[in-house]
């Protein structure tokens, strides 16, 4: 009986001491939210405001009048599905690209032995390090040589294959055991016909997660777009955020709020909708249990 | 008998460092055959140069009789049960037996009865649909060899298969995979670093140590009649006891300086060879030791150094010299510090030449 006690009393010592750690980690973790959470909820609560309002109670996150006005200007103003659709596609045709090209470069880097692999491997992870100014201005004049300026696919061109992403599912893929391709190789099973039945399903979850990175970042690209993107109905959304921002008429902010609000919806809801089904992927692999 | 796989002469090198050195083998058609040895003796790589999945450095291989250096793994008629199974994690039970048939174009129909017949055999009716981390590790074990059964082909090589099952498991696989071979009469090459699986299960043992093949004979005469020190040493547990001796005018003289005399049929075997040096080895089992006082032509009077009680046996320690011997009885007899007497029987000795490692050879009687 008095061992018993001695045991809760220990029991309750430890989990005092548990629950102190815990909240200093919840504080840290608490103001780290809020720090990152903040712009998102000042850009959602400015989109509902009135202009006057945006001088005169610029930090207050509650609108005073909450009103739907500068979404209505902003459907008004620009063709905003059109715009939408237009990054849609870019985005979507570069992250399919992207994955198509690392998929496969991947694979010949983990699964082929050729002479030489190890020197192109290393040139294609240096142009990691190659700063997209640099490439601009050659990418450019391809692009408008090839008569794709002011086009969406001169947008999606020089995007659709990196080396990051190659890099990213070359990793995940020499994390499948050996043995497992070896027992296709001892079926003569085709290269193409092991990719598809082995290496991608072991790998998915990575493709998934890779995937909506390369889409997130072709949906914020800003910079190369203004360069090849000259008619309005050809903008993506980054360019269309900019119209409220800059010219000479002054900062609409409720406006250039509610644009961002929009440009942001459609990634969360597809990273809302993807994340639930990534924790699925990751759970159903896992090889010894 | 015909031969089914051949090695003659073959080299493998990774670099410049050899793994195996100059290898001549033969299995017979229909044969289980354990390559046995240490790990990192070269024994997976002989196995994976029989499947192809490893390429031959120099000499050449057959394959029932055709020169295989060359023919991709997929055109040998092989299968594979691999140590972590290599099951595929995505696919069900069903889909993994399948897959090579499914690759091959086999029809339909003859797929769903050939995965049937092996799912029946190895006891997996009612876990077709399931996925491999649904499985206990034994279930998962016999899904490979499933897999590699539902192939028919001409060789089944597999690669310490029960090394992750449980010793209780183990047992009761290995006589599943006798049964199975019973059934089907593949040639089977079966990789393990474990003697008890080797003599279970083998024909014949290949014993590999250093790249190079040590013997290769049926378990019975690899335990009785090992070739070298190495065999001698590696067989049987614990340890037979290797003594440095000295052979002169008929008598063997030990590290203390106690001797004994040996049958004529020995001194016959040892004056026959040419080995300068002679070393002795007896398994520990061999080792029969009795009461001091009772008189013996050949015999040796220890002190018990130590005691080991195994439950059903009694391992008893005593120091010659610099050198230990073990002796295992059935029954306990003396305590610790006791005298006692090692009576030595003639059958039971084997000597190595000290230079070559290699034994001598053994007297036809004794």
């Amino acid at each position: 009986m008095k061992t018993k006690q001695n045991e809760t009393q220990l029991f309750r010592v430890n989990s005092h001491s548990k629950r102190k750690s815990d909240l200093k980690w919840h504080i840290i973790f608490i103001v780290v939210v809020i720090l990152m959470l903040y712009p998102i909820v000042f850009a959602v609560s400015t989109s509902f405001k009135t202009l006057q309002e945006v001088y005169s109670n610029s930090f207050g996150v509650i609108p005073q009048n909450p009103t739907t006005a500068a979404y209505a200007g902003v459907l008004a103003k620009i063709p905003f599905l059109r715009i939408t659709f237009n990054t849609f596609f870019v985005a979507t045709l570069v992250t399919l690209f992207k994955l198509f090209t690392g998929i496969l470069a991947a694979y010949s880097f983990v699964f082929f032995d050729y002479k030489g692999k190890k020197v192109v491997y290393f040139i294609l992870i240096c142009t990691i390090f190659i700063p997209f100014t640099v490439t601009m201005i050659p990418n450019f004049i391809t692009v408008s040589q090839i008569g794709l300026k002011d086009n969406l696919l001169g947008v999606a061109l020089p995007q659709m294959a990196d080396a990051t992403g190659i890099f990213l599912l070359r990793q995940h893929m020499r994390g499948i055991p050996r043995s497992l391709v070896e027992v296709a190789e001892l079926e003569n099973t085709p290269h193409l016909t092991r990719l598809r039945t082995i290496v991608i399903p072991m790998v998915k979850p990575a493709i998934f997660s890779i995937g909506i990175i390369f889409f997130v970042n072709s949906w914020n690209e800003y910079v190369w777009p203004l360069l090849i993107l000259k008619s309005e109905k050809n903008y993506t959304l980054s360019l269309a955020l900019q119209m409220f921002v800059s010219s000479e008429g002054g900062v609409d902010v409720p406006m250039a709020m509610a644009t961002s609000v929009l440009t942001i919806l459609l990634p969360l809801i597809l990273y809302i909708f993807c994340q639930k089904f990534i924790i699925e992927t990751f759970s159903q692999s896992g090889i010894k249990g | 008998m015909e031969n089914s796989i051949r090695f003659e002469n073959v080299d493998k090198t990774y670099g410049k460092t050899p793994v195996i050195k100059s290898l001549n083998l033969n299995v017979q058609k229909g044969e289980r055959i354990i390559l046995l040895g240490p790990s990192g003796c070269g024994k997976s790589t002989i196995l994976r140069m029989i499947s192809g999945l490893e390429t031959i450095s120099g000499g050449n291989l057959y394959l029932n009789d055709i020169l295989a250096n060359e023919i991709d793994p997929g055109d040998r008629s092989i299968a594979m049960v691999f140590q972590n199974y290599a099951l595929f994690p995505h696919m069900t039970v069903e889909d993994n037996i399948a897959y090579g048939l499914n690759i091959n174009k086999v029809p339909k129909a003859e797929v769903a009865s050939r995965v049937l017949e092996v799912l029946k055999i190895l006891n997996l009716t009612g876990f077709e649909k399931r996925l491999p981390r649904e499985l206990s590790g034994g279930q998962r074990q016999r899904v490979a060899l499933a897999r590699a059964l539902v192939k028919r082909a001409d060789f089944l090589l597999l690669d310490e298969p029960l090394s992750n099952l449980d010793a209780q498991l183990r047992g009761q696989a290995r006589k599943e995979l006798v049964n199975i071979h019973e059934m089907y009469h593949q040639t089977f090459v079966y990789v393990t670093h474990d003697q008890v699986e080797a003599m279970t299960i083998g024909n014949r043992i290949a014993l590999v140590n250093g790249g190079c093949l040590q013997m290769l004979d049926t378990p019975n005469n690899v335990y009785r009649h090992p070739a070298n020190i190495f065999v001698a040493k590696f067989i049987g547990s614990p340890s037979t006891n290797i003594l440095h001796i000295r052979y002169e005018n008929g008598r063997v003289y030990l590290a203390d300086g106690q001797s004994f005399p040996l049958s004529d049929a020995w001194v016959r075997q040892i004056e026959k060879s040419e080995a300068k040096e002679l070393v002795m080895g007896i398994r520990p089992e061999d080792v029969t030791v009795g009461r001091p006082d009772v008189t013996a032509e050949a015999s040796v009077s220890f002190k018990v150094s130590y005691v080991e009680d195994y439950g059903n046996r009694i391992g008893y320690y005593f120091k010659l010299g610099e050198e230990e011997v073990i002796s295992i009885m059935p029954e306990s007899i003396f305590g610790l510090g006791d005298d006692a007497k090692w009576f030595i029987n003639y059958a039971k000795l084997h000597f190595f030449d000290a230079a070559t490692e290699r034994s001598i050879g053994d007297p036809e009687e004794y």
